[in-house]
């Protein structure tokens, strides 16, 4: 078993345990961007993953248990969105609290579906011809599946939206300055209602990946504390798509590896990196010029009201 | 004043005392009934279960001890949390602090060497230093390079759990543990003393009483605490007058830190006598505190009344799991459901909200 | 004003209710109806070890007419003392039963404040009076386990990936290696640990990166299916722990070690309602119960030693043992479990010689090792590969 095969079996289990990362993030991402900082992350993927787990029990289909785990955790964040945005309650405590929701509900619903076998889970696919490719073939084609694909066709797609498009102005202006993009006529609550929606669809997506896909079974509170780590991704991917899939595999390979250096490397010390990481990227940052370009949108966490001040 | 097609938002001149208390207590009220329908789910009538839980948490002397106990750290963490809070810094970070108070003490108890007397002391001190020592680095980030508290403080967090785990599965596991993540017992002389019969370690409660009362006259009457307000309400104002934000953070996040930190001591000297693992000992009280501090209304002496009612919860919890046979979960929906509506009712208090049915 | 008026209130009924006098629960009459509280750790649906202790509750409840059970389920290391006091003082409970290592000094400290009552900890080694000690043991059927991965791995390298290094889990990673040793010398076993008793995601990375290390049979201590399902995935063979866990993977599961906790339950209980066995003579009690006192059983399921899928391969390979002769894999796992189950006890896998992977030799030839040695096993038998802290 040589070096190679070592670090084509690493890289093969970062894409797999990187996905909920990226698809979080994601979300996450344009949440942000909009300006509300969405501190629920974790209480909307243990809701998707909840959803998404029962649905595919009960119907056999595990993909309409993703799409359920989507929705459910859209809803989820509607709520989020509805006290930041239209009530303009503190969004820190307004994510916590969502958080706390979601773990305390999904715990209580999620008694006696516990140690359940799925089924139908979503299954590993290998690419026939793909997979002979030498290095990247085994790592990327071999023993995925497709929501892993899905993801990182997400990227390109929500990268180019964000900055090459109308929309993506828009939600960018909303969330560096609101009163002037109302002033231009833009519906300021509507944009930030549905790029918080769009955050939570894509976090119960990644639930719904961790207990449809990645075991796949459920247990309360298996998201472990993953969506704190996609809201330090976000900061670490200075909120670009892009980046944020960087981002995401990084982290993921620290956790893969905790495993696999575990003679070597104290675990703790790997598992405390991505918190580690995010804070040392935002004081290399923070240094002048560079904020200006790549820094956290400026209305981030600010209730907009117009005519206020 | 901002008009939709159905809401009207209007900023309020004056907020008096009583309709933020009565609007605290509908809220709350709110939250009971929501939660109440989850009792339903389970086969359980509300008012039964709010009976037992009333009962459990406060009937019962064994009860009572248990809620007292549960609302010592949230005490102390919380009373730490209004001056945080006051200035404006977002402390999500009580849970780090707690841990560092943890490992300072620990770390003076286990390998010291002092003398008896002085262990608890010391361990006090260091507990604060540590605590506050966590709480100073994300507000120096915060004042110097401008960068977010909410999200440093989270961070440290996650570092302090992986710290804790990394002493106690390595250099600090106890020989005595027989290879468990646990360090040794701490010598007697370093365990709090409790009140008969119970796990109330009182001198920390003590202090925390204290420092409430304390806090409450340093943000009332002091010139520090003057200063911390109009930092909190007026940064504007506060840099024309010449007062100094680095000064004003590092001081509240010095005190938030450090009564953190004591807590956390606390817990180890009073309840454990030893370090187990991180999530054992902090049990989420850093992240309960800021709902406790919250409700408060940035009072420290409220924190007196909103940890108690939240020891209520806690306790609470542990008797549904024994007599109900409920989920302990369903405590973390009642917290998320207070916090929620708690923060939902701001809107009625800082706004006049009414309806109307005109268009734009 | 308001607000101090409470805080004075406060603190002198706490002062108040302490200085009363404690209700003393009173001592338990032998033949009287027995009411018995259970201590979990983890959820009972975690399919490992609180399930198991909860199936034996159960099966107590059902066999014993005068019995009354009530149980808490996880419940935090650190926590265990206010709900010993809860099941005694609130729910009236007689006998508490708390089933973690990590409940020990909470245990004592309640069995000291409440010297009328009765305690049993699992897998611990503090005593009173009134609390006792109890352990069902898999180091035997580990042993045979390792037989059989000896014989059925492919690229000699077998994998065990261990909860916490504490003794229990050595001790069982030891016999694994013994069983693997004697039937293919030229295995390894591969170690990972995970930190925690109860953690899927952990127990899968951990998997993973030993399949990459070329392992192809898996055994582990950890309390859920998920390293079945990681191995069955790719084709391996492993064991499954605590639960029976067959329906996991009826393809590729060998066998397994299942716990019946209720042997010692049932035997103890019907001890204290007889009565004797009561708060004042517990002192030297310590059930270290194995295979002969069926505590434990071998198998993927009850009633099924061995997956008949693998029955071919085993008495495919055949092995020289000094004293049984050429024997196959099969046999001699069965003979061995004979052997074992023999009230006399006629073999121990930890019959010496017996040397750690440093070279010394730790048990003598001709000797055994004593309970005291077993339970503070803490050094690793040659054969074993990987981080042991």
């Amino acid at each position: 078993m040589g070096w190679e095969t070592w670090i084509i079996t690493t890289l093969s289990r970062t894409l797999a345990y990187g996905t909920p990362l990226l698809l979080g993030t994601l979300g996450e991402i344009y949440a942000e961007r909009s300006g509300v900082l969405n501190l629920g992350v974790e209480g909307m993927m243990i809701m998707g993953a909840y959803s998404a787990f029962t649905t595919a029990y009960i119907t056999g289909n595990p993909w309409l248990g993703i799409l359920v785990g989507g929705v459910i955790g859209g809803i989820f964040s509607l709520i989020h969105a509805f006290a930041s945005v239209t009530l303009k309650a503190n969004q820190v405590v307004s994510g916590l609290s969502l958080t706390m929701l979601g773990l305390g509900l999904s715990g209580v619903f999620g008694r006696g579906w516990e140690g359940k076998p799925l089924p139908n889970p979503i299954s590993s696919i290998t690419v026939p011809g793909l997979s002979k490719i030498p290095i990247l073939g085994p790592i990327l084609f071999e023993g995925q599946n497709l929501l892993v694909y899905l993801t990182i066709l997400l990227v390109p797609l929500l990268w180019y939206i964000l900055y090459r498009t109308r929309i993506g102005i828009t939600i960018r202006s909303v969330g560096e300055n609101p009163a002037t993009a109302d002033s231009l006529g833009i519906n300021v609550d509507r944009v930030r209602y549905l790029c918080v929606f769009l955050g939570g669809l894509l976090a119960g997506v990644a639930g719904g990946y961790l207990s449809v896909a990645y075991r796949p079974a459920w247990t309360e509170g298996m998201t472990a504390g993953m969506g704190w780590i996609v809201i330090a991704l976000t900061i670490f991917a200075f909120w670009n798509p892009a980046h944020g899939m960087l981002g995401a595999y990084f982290f993921g390979a620290l956790y893969i590896l905790s495993f696999r250096l575990q003679p070597w490397i104290s675990p703790e010390f790997l598992k405390a990196m991505p918190y580690a990481f995010a804070i040392l990227v935002l004081v290399v940052v923070s240094r002048g010029t560079l904020q200006k370009r790549m820094g956290a949108p400026a209305a981030l966490s600010v209730p907009y009201t117009r005519g206020e001040e | 004043m901002k008009k939709t097609a159905w809401l009207n938002v209007e900023r309020r001149s004056v907020t008096s005392g009583r309709l933020v208390f009565a609007v605290s207590i509908i809220a709350i009220l709110a939250a009971l009934v929501v939660a109440g329908i989850f009792f339903q789910i389970y086969g359980v009538s509300p008012i039964r279960a709010y009976q037992v839980i009333l009962k459990g948490a406060l009937g019962s002397r064994l009860g009572l001890a248990e809620t007292v106990r549960r609302a010592i750290p949230l005490l102390l963490i919380g009373v730490g949390l209004t001056i945080a809070f006051r200035a404006l810094f977002w402390n999500i970070g009580a849970e780090g602090q707690l841990l560092m108070g943890a490992i300072a003490a620990a770390g003076v108890a286990l390998f010291s060497g002092l003398p008896d007397p002085l262990l608890l002391p010391v361990m006090f001190i260091a507990g604060f230093a540590g605590g506050a020592a966590w709480g100073l680095i994300p507000a120096f980030l915060k004042v110097k390079l401008g960068i977010n508290d909410v999200i440093t403080t989270l961070m440290m967090n996650y570092i302090a759990i992986y710290l804790m785990e990394w002493l106690i599965h390595g250099p600090w596991k106890g020989p005595t543990a027989r290879g468990f993540a646990y360090t040794d017992q701490f010598p007697r002389a370093a365990w709090l003393p409790t009140l008969y019969g119970t796990r109330i370690h009182w001198p920390t409660l003590v202090l925390g009483l204290l420092l409430a009362l304390v806090m409450y006259i340093l943000v009332t009457r002091t010139r520090s605490g003057f200063e911390i307000r109009v930092v909190g309400e007026n940064p504007d104002a506060a840099r024309f007058a010449g007062i100094s934000q680095l000064k004003t953070t590092l001081l509240v996040m010095l005190i938030a830190g450090g009564f953190a930190g004591l807590a956390g001591v606390g817990e180890v000297a009073g309840i454990h006598h030893k370090l187990l693992g991180p999530l054992n000992i902090s049990m989420g009280y850093g992240y309960t505190a800021i709902i406790v501090a919250w409700l408060a209304r940035r009072n420290p002496l409220a924190v007196i009344i909103t940890s108690f009612l939240f020891a209520i919860i806690i306790s609470g919890g542990d008797v549904i799991k024994v007599s109900l046979g409920l989920p302990f979960q369903l405590i973390n929906v009642f917290n998320g459901l207070i916090l929620f509506f708690l923060i939902g009712s701001e809107v009625f208090i800082r706004y006049k909200v009414s309806f109307s049915f005109r268009g734009q | 004003m308001r607000t101090r008026f409470a805080v004075v209130t406060l603190v002198a009924m706490a002062i108040v209710f302490s200085l009363a006098s404690v209700a003393m629960a009173k001592e338990y009459v032998p033949g009287d109806p027995l009411k018995v509280g259970f201590i979990y750790v983890g959820p009972i649906g975690d399919l490992g070890w609180s399930y198991a202790h909860d199936e034996a509750r159960r099966i107590c409840e059902a066999t014993f007419p005068w019995l009354e059970t009530v149980y808490v389920e996880s419940v935090s290391e650190g926590d265990e003392g206010l709900y010993i006091d809860k099941l005694v003082q609130d729910e009236g409970c007689d006998v508490v039963i708390t089933t973690s290592f990590g409940f020990m000094d909470g245990t004592l400290e309640a069995a000291l404040r409440h010297p009328d009552q009765i305690f049993a900890h699992c897998s611990g080694f503090k005593r009173n009076d009134n609390m006792m000690t109890y352990m069902a043991d898999f180091y035997q059927i580990y042993y045979l386990n390792g037989l059989m991965a000896g014989a059925l791995t492919e690229t000699n390298k077998v994998a065990y990936i261990g909860a916490f290094p504490i003794p229990e889990v050595k001790r069982h990673m030891d016999a694994y290696t013994v069983g693997v040793r004697e039937v293919n010398p030229e295995a390894d076993v591969h170690i990972r640990w995970i930190y925690e008793w109860f953690s899927p995601p952990a127990a899968k990375e951990a998997a993973q990166a030993l399949l990459a290390d070329g392992c192809d049979v898996f055994a582990f201590t950890e309390d859920s299916p998920t390293i079945v399902q990681e191995a069955a995935a790719s084709g391996d063979a492993s064991f499954g722990h605590y639960s029976p866990m067959y329906d996991f993977s009826p393809d590729h599961i060998v066998s397994g070690q299942i716990a019946h906790w209720e042997a010692i339950y049932l035997d103890f209980l019907a001890k204290v309602y007889a009565g004797s066995c009561t708060a004042h003579n517990l002192a030297n009690v310590d059930y270290w119960w194995l295979l002969q006192e069926k505590a434990v059983e071998m198998g993927a399921k009850p009633g099924m030693l061995i997956n008949p899928v693998y029955d071919d391969r085993l008495k495919a390979v055949m092995v020289d043992d000094p004293v049984l002769g050429t024997i196959s894999v099969y046999d001699l796992v069965l003979k061995r479990l004979e052997q074992m189950s023999d009230p006399s006890m006629v073999f121990d896998p930890f019959n010496g010689p017996i040397y750690d992977r440093d070279g010394n030799l730790k048990v003598p030839a001709g000797l055994r090792m004593s309970v005291f040695e077993l339970t503070t096993m803490d050094w690793a038998v040659d054969g074993l590969v990987g981080p042991w802290e």
